[in-house]
């Protein structure tokens, strides 16, 4: 089944006492099937939050709106209740940060999986077992036989988060959704599951979100990166040419702020001075400008940037960049 | 060299039952490593390499099976000397939610250890803290808040500031930045520099990201499953790594200079 | 990221209540316990007559306007005893109450951070403790001395110190594993330190909860023990001691038993409502402060 996810003006606000707090903001992206798109940014940045608009599980206090979320022709943000049922698990599908949160810790980990294919259409006892097997073995789950008789605690991290992606995988969706799914794994685990996520996407032709607040783990993935900062989505377009030229300042201050393989400290690390701000105090204008070194006065605290074309499928939302192009942001 | 710091064979086991018979778990084996004045010593492993073992052995958090500590050359043996040891060697905590005592105000928390210590008249405490808060590029009116009305970077900046209260002449950090966002992590960075040029304090940094080894540390360790399987200064490791490894793990840091090399 | 959205979500639309942080049981229990406590203090205000004064033309009334709760079968009026009982029982209880939490407080401290020797005593004394029948430790005090209300309280400290002692162990132990008491070692502060200054704030919601549960229990059990006999001596009212005048005119005369009796009942679920409350309040800054 082809995928087409085309989110547009996606907004999660909460009610506050000072009426409605945005943590996401006017978000867009395209997604086609085999395509990778990597949401980065720090705590707050709202990047979670997207993930769980596109499966209809955000907190019961949030209200999503927008234009529309478009996948397969069926409209994401008229869909309610049941609806989501055939949806979610089935058509999109999610890993978690922490696995053991999609896993039931009393049920052995061949039981979950079957459980989730038969829960989600008409099969055999013998047939889910089947299906059960292939997607443990597409997930590079050691040891079949013996090792899916095991209870989730009995399995280390980065097996559990194997078994979380055969579970994403049982139902054949066309789009998995990773939030920070790496993130608590030791290195050499994480390099293997990234691994392992781009090759799915490869070979069952797959679109793949990937949330991350980490740009090298960005850099492995591939495909298109979206840069998030304070609910808003502030630079997108490739990973690579985003990071080779990089045209949002905050964009800028997290490169340099990062510290690579090759850094060292004749080439000190610049951190971008201050905090985030708080959800529901950015009000009209740039929601980087409290830490911005570039400031455009008076603009960028009155209104909101729009998109400025920065190279093929490369776009930048930021008035200096607007203003003065590549040199005004450096 | 005499190292302000070290730890000598340090060898750290636990009897684990495994199907109800004692089994011998070694999570050190037989580990030295030493950190000179004014020298940042970069500790890296994966979990479960004993890093954090080893790190609490030499604080005296837990103790070793067998092997010594070493303090300017005299081993730390008895209570007093722990306590002699811990005038000069700091230790800052990984987790930054659970290493503040939740009920106590920042001020009263930085405050402790120079009561404890008598380090100075009790009227120049205030003016103490707030220059400690200051030093580490907090407001100073963080000092009436609760742990919890900070954020992860303000609390591991307060934690920090705890551990420099008694001027340290070394101090252990353990993962210190792993939690932080990068933009926060990279101002925690800056700070140590600046700390260890300006006071010539000696770092023995833990962390299982390299690419945070490689920015901060002169000297470099790494250790798997309880042994220091490479060690030497830290451009020979990074460029030149001998332990297989060593290698394996430089692969597996995602890196995006290392992309972007590969992708030019 | 997921870190921040629950506080954002925790910060929202809080309602009068919970702006308070009074919640519905917490409310009710501590209205009805200020009702029960004013009525005692001010009972001899409230009073209609003196609690011991004979009037032996109007014995076992039953309730009428004159005497709101009915008479005594030595014609003593219900309403006042009850009310000058409640002093009593209050104030025994109470002071149970203060004395068995500080003394659990002390043994829990000291079992969890007393030397290897000190622990095991403090274990032990707890597990005896909560393994004797305080019942017939209270039948053995009462025969050997006189009861009094000194002694009546110190039987209660011993009877329930051991419950609060449990508690702030566990407690106590458990936010000993934490790294912030390991912080607090390497900075040099000293066992007493880290236990007073570090732990026990720490214990302190928990010993609320447990005073307003512990409390109830009390007034149980002083009740209980005047009934029996073994509490406060006639002709000072308590209310376990008006049951007990009441006791052989069951069949005929309800509310020589069921009045003080509701007496006890209305305190002691005032105070479990208010122990309830504050549990559910502890827990919820508890959880906050997790997430934060």
């Amino acid at each position: 089944m082809p995928c087409a996810l085309n989110v547009e003006n996606l907004s999660i606000r909460f009610s506050g006492r000072d009426g409605d707090i945005a943590v996401v903001d006017d978000v867009s992206f395209r997604l086609e099937a085999g395509e990778s798109l990597v949401i980065a940014g720090e705590s707050g940045s709202g990047k979670s939050m997207v993930c769980q608009a596109l499966l209809g599980i955000v907190p019961k206090a949030a209200k999503v709106s927008g234009t529309r979320i478009d996948w397969n022709g069926r409209d994401l943000l008229a869909t309610t209740g049941e609806a989501w049922r055939a949806v979610r698990g089935a058509e999109i599908a999610m890993i978690f940060q922490d696995p053991t949160a999609a896993l039931n810790p009393l049920i052995t980990v061949e039981h979950q999986i079957t459980d989730a294919i038969r829960a989600h259409r008409k099969c055999t006892k013998d047939e889910a077992r089947a299906r059960t097997i292939e997607v443990l073995g597409m997930a590079g789950f050691p040891e079949l036989e013996h090792r899916m008789k095991s209870y989730p605690s009995e399995l280390s991290g980065g097996l559990r988060q194997r078994v979380a992606i055969a579970l994403a995988l049982s139902c054949a969706p066309s789009l998995i959704i990773a939030d920070e799914a790496t993130t608590n794994l030791d290195v050499s685990i994480q390099a293997q599951i990234v691994t392992l996520l781009r090759r799915l996407k490869d070979q069952l032709g797959l679109a793949l979100i990937f949330v991350t607040h980490d740009l090298g783990l960005a850099a492995e993935i591939g495909g298109k990166l979206m840069v998030m900062y304070a609910g808003h989505a502030v630079e997108q377009g490739p990973v690579l040419d985003v990071l080779a030229d990089p045209c949002h300042p905050y964009t800028h201050g997290l490169l340099r702020s990062a510290p690579t393989l090759k850094s060292s400290r004749t080439n000190p690390l610049q951190p971008i001075p201050g905090q985030a701000p708080k959800p529901g105090s950015i009000g009209k204008g740039s929601p980087f400008r409290s830490r911005c070194p570039v400031v455009v006065g008076g603009v960028c605290a009155a209104t909101r940037a729009g998109w400025t074309s920065a190279g093929e499928d490369h776009q930048v939302a930021c008035h200096r960049f607007a203003l003065d192009g590549r040199e005004g942001v450096r | 060299m005499t190292g302000v710091l070290e730890a000598r064979n340090i060898v750290k086991t636990f009897i684990v039952r495994r199907e109800g018979k004692p089994h011998e778990l070694r999570a050190v084996g037989d580990v030295s490593l030493s950190v000179a004045p004014g020298e940042i010593v970069g500790l890296v492993g994966e979990s479960g390499s004993g890093k954090t073992t080893v790190s609490r052995i030499m604080i005296g958090i837990e103790r070793a099976t067998s092997g010594t500590v070493t303090y300017n050359g005299k081993p730390v043996e008895t209570r007093a000397d722990w306590r002699a040891l811990r005038r000069s060697v700091q230790y800052v905590f990984q987790d930054p939610f659970t290493a503040l005592c939740p009920t106590m105000r920042i001020g009263d928390a930085l405050a402790e250890p120079l009561i404890i210590h008598n380090m100075c008249p009790r009227g120049e405490v205030p003016g103490r803290v707030t220059k400690m808060l200051e030093t580490v590029g907090l407001h100073p009116d963080v000092a009436r808040r609760m742990p919890n009305q900070l954020s992860g970077g303000q609390r591991q900046r307060v934690n920090l500031a705890r551990a420099l209260m008694l001027e340290p002449k070394a101090l252990i950090c353990d993962e210190i930045v792993s939690g932080l966002d990068v933009s926060i992590q990279a101002q925690v960075l800056r700070l140590l520099v600046e700390l260890q040029e300006r006071l010539g304090l000696s770092l023995i940094f833990i962390s299982h990201d390299l690419r945070i080894v490689r920015y901060l540390s002169s000297r470099v360790l790494v250790m798997y499953l309880g042994q220091i399987v490479e060690q030497g200064p830290t451009e020979a490791v990074f460029d030149n790594p001998q332990h297989d490894y060593t290698r394996a793990l430089l692969a597996a840091i995602p890196d995006h200079s290392r992309v972007l090399a590969g992708a030019a | 990221m997921a870190l921040t959205d629950p506080i954002i979500l925790a910060n929202l639309r809080p309602g009068l209540f919970r702006r308070l942080r009074v919640n519905l049981a917490l409310g009710t229990g501590a209205a009805l316990f200020g009702v029960m406590v004013l009525s005692a203090v001010l009972a001899p205000l409230l009073a209609p007559a003196a609690p011991t004064t004979v009037d032996l033309t109007a014995v076992r009334l039953p309730p009428s306007a004159e005497h709101l709760f009915g008479t005594d079968p030595v014609g003593r009026d219900l309403f006042s005893r009850v009310l000058y009982g409640g002093q009593v029982s209050l104030l025994v209880a109470g002071a149970g109450m203060v004395g068995s939490l500080l003394l659990g407080t002390l043994m829990g401290m000291l079992g969890a951070f007393g030397s290897f020797w000190v622990r095991a005593v403090v274990d032990r004394a707890i597990d005896i403790q909560l393994a004797f029948p305080y019942v017939l430790l209270a039948i053995a005090i009462t025969s050997a001395v006189k009861p009094s209300i000194p002694v009546l309280i110190l039987l209660m400290v011993l009877a329930a110190w051991a419950g609060a002692a449990r508690v702030v162990r566990s407690i106590a132990l458990q936010e000993r594993g934490k790294d912030y008491v390991k912080a607090a070692d390497v900075i040099g502060a000293s066992p007493f330190r880290i236990a007073m200054f570090h732990v026990f704030p720490s214990v302190v919601p928990s010993l609320v909860v447990l005073a307003a549960m512990q409390m109830a229990a009390m007034i149980v059990f002083e009740a209980t023990l005047s009934f029996l006999g073994m509490g406060v001596q006639p002709p000072t009212p308590s209310w376990g001691g008006i049951m007990l005048d009441g006791k052989n005119y069951i069949t005929s005369s309800w509310w020589l038993t069921a009045l003080p009796g509701l007496a006890i009942v209305l305190t002691s679920l005032s105070l479990v409502l208010i122990g309830d409350g504050l549990q559910t309040r502890r827990d919820a800054l508890r959880s906050r402060e997790g997430d934060a």
